[in-house]
């Protein structure tokens, strides 16, 4: 599903935030990225997305290399990943149905796909009871389910997540593990990085460590450190 | 993928109103700048139906009489082409004479129905070598009451000014529109790329999920479009103003002798609606292209 060829990222004034990074992922893995700040991880993330260009090397997503993607083929891409933030992200004057109705809306998605795939989605995230309430008015946990639903409205391949926990308290936390965890089992590759010991200790799945940008650990089943 | 219509329409309008002030701002800059542009062109017009004759150095017109003999025709050539005090001339015969008669009354086609080439007097407009206004009234009327010659009309100092004034107020209107018409091309870019840093986070999101780029460009662009629309609307209906209230007063056939034909012709203020509606659309596509090109694209 995802395979990366030596992967060499610069950013200006020299930092190398990817180096010389060989690997796959198979489809339906679950993969967690750790390290340390700055090691990498957001990066490695943003690749995969083309959020970013790689300086050297190939990534291939889904059979096709994206570091050589012409700019106008990039939103397609992007429509077979779903993106889940550290912040969530909501826009503050929709509304949770209208949040993740939005993400479909401007992929330009028929009306009629709309109505029935919201409702389903937050039935899954478990949010129907809010589907009319503002992000304002939602816990944190309940947030990040809505962002979860947005992100995964349009059954994307994959599902990238930066530090999906970071705001959240370790009991909410592992609700959002147990959401992202049954995404996974429907056969979508999820690429989580985080700095969260006790989840990954806990998941025990595959994890790569980076160190300065290097791939120090590719472990299965593997723990935080 | 198309864009729905009423996706476009809802955020375009969420866009307009969260900036009232500068939108409002932006459709009057717009709408007097048209307007001044467009009213450079009515008045180019009418100055030019009004002085057609007059055009390239003609001081005088000896008017001959529908039936002149061509003797008498003859004879009034030969004193023209004589003369060493005139420079050249043109003659301007019945079937000319009637295709600028058509053209300065095409407002009024019944006026037109009743004239035929052939009741309309050939002329020859004559230039002099010193155009000096005492010389040309002493040379104009040596041709006054010579058999044939119907009458002998003079551009006088009048119908000079009146020129001089109309270049010089052209002049100002045309560079005072395309002033104004940089501020209102600014006024859109502002107003877009003050839209665009307040949805922000929206287009992070539309990116992020895979819109494409015209798809979070249109409802930008369009803002700045229908800004323009509006107001090239209003300057549509300040020029119609202009035309019926100031223009047609001057060719009121009670008024100024000199200022008949002063007028514009249905067609000429057709084209210079839409030259505005023209010049509008391109101002508006240039200043939100500059804005979601050089402020939405990372
Ligand atoms: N846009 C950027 N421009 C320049 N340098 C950057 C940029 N983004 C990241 N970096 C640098 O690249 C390196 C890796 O950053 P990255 O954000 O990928 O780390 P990270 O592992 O996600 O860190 P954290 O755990 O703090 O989120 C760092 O040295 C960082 O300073
Ligand atoms: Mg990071």
């Amino acid at each position: 599903m995802i395979k990366l060829e030596n992967v060499t990222k610069v950013y200006k004034g020299d930092s190398v935030a990817l180096r010389d990074a060989t690997l796959d992922i198979g489809k339906g893995e679950f993969v967690f990225l750790v390290g340390a700040s700055g090691s990498g991880k957001s990066t490695f993330i943003r690749l995969l997305n083309r959020e970013e260009v790689p300086e050297h090397g190939k990534i291939f997503v889904a059979g096709k290399d994206i570091a050589h993607l012409g700019a106008w083929k990039v939103p397609y891409l992007r429509r077979n990943i779903g993106y889940i933030f550290q912040d969530f992200k909501l826009l503050p004057n929709k509304t949770v149905s209208e949040n993740v109705a939005f993400a479909l809306e401007v992929i330009g998605k028929p009306r009629h796909v709309i109505k029935k795939q919201v409702p389903a989605i937050l039935e899954l995230v478990g949010l129907t009871q809010k589907m009319n309430n503002r992000p304002s008015e939602l816990s944190g946990g309940e947030q990040q389910r809505v962002s979860i639903a947005r992100a995964f409205v349009n059954r994307p391949l994959i599902l990238l997540a930066d530090e999906p926990t970071g705001n959240l308290d370790p009991q909410t936390s592992v609700g959002i593990m147990k959401l992202l965890d049954r995404i996974n089992r429907t056969g979508t590759t999820v690429v989580m990085a985080t700095h969260d010991r006790g989840i990954v200790d806990t998941m025990r799945r595959r994890v790569i460590e980076l160190d300065r940008g290097l791939i120090v650990r590719d472990q299965a089943r593997g723990v935080y450190e | 993928m198309a864009i729905s219509p009423l996706y476009a329409l809802r955020e375009t309008s969420i866009n307009l109103w969260r900036n009232i002030l500068l939108t409002t701002a932006t459709i009057i800059t717009i709408g007097v700048s048209l307007l001044m542009f467009g009213a450079f062109f009515l008045f180019d017009y009418a100055v030019a139906n009004a002085t057609q004759r007059w055009e390239g150095g003609i001081e005088f017109v000896v008017w001959m009489n529908p039936e002149a003999t061509p003797e008498q025709n003859a004879n009034i050539l030969d004193a023209i082409t004589t003369s060493p005090e005139i420079r050249d001339y043109e003659f301007v015969d019945q079937d000319a004479a009637y295709e600028e008669f058509k053209d300065i009354f095409s407002d009024t086609p019944e006026l037109v129905e009743v004239v035929t080439p052939e009741v309309m007097p050939p002329s020859y407009r004559v230039v002099p070598v010193d155009p000096n206004a005492d010389v040309v009234e002493e040379l104009a009327g040596q041709f006054q009451g010579r058999p044939g010659v119907k009458t002998v009309v003079s551009a006088n100092d009048t119908i000079r000014g009146i020129q001089d004034l109309a270049d010089r107020a052209g002049l100002f209107l045309f560079i005072g529109s395309f002033v104004l018409l940089g501020a209102a091309t600014l006024l859109i870019l502002t107003n877009i790329v003050s839209a665009i840093r307040n949805r922000a986070r929206e287009i992070e999101i539309m990116k992020v999920v895979g819109a494409t780029n015209w798809f979070i460009r249109i409802p930008f662009m369009l803002e700045g479009v229908a800004q323009a629309m509006v107001g090239a609307l209003m300057a549509w209906g300040g020029l119609w103003g202009f035309d019926r209230y100031v223009i047609e007063e001057f060719s009121d056939p009670d008024g100024l002798e000199l200022l008949a034909g002063f007028q514009v012709s249905d067609n000429e203020f057709f084209t210079t609606s839409v030259l505005v509606l023209g010049i509008a659309i391109v101002v508006s596509i240039v200043g939100s292209l500059v804005a979601v090109t050089r402020y939405l694209d990372a």
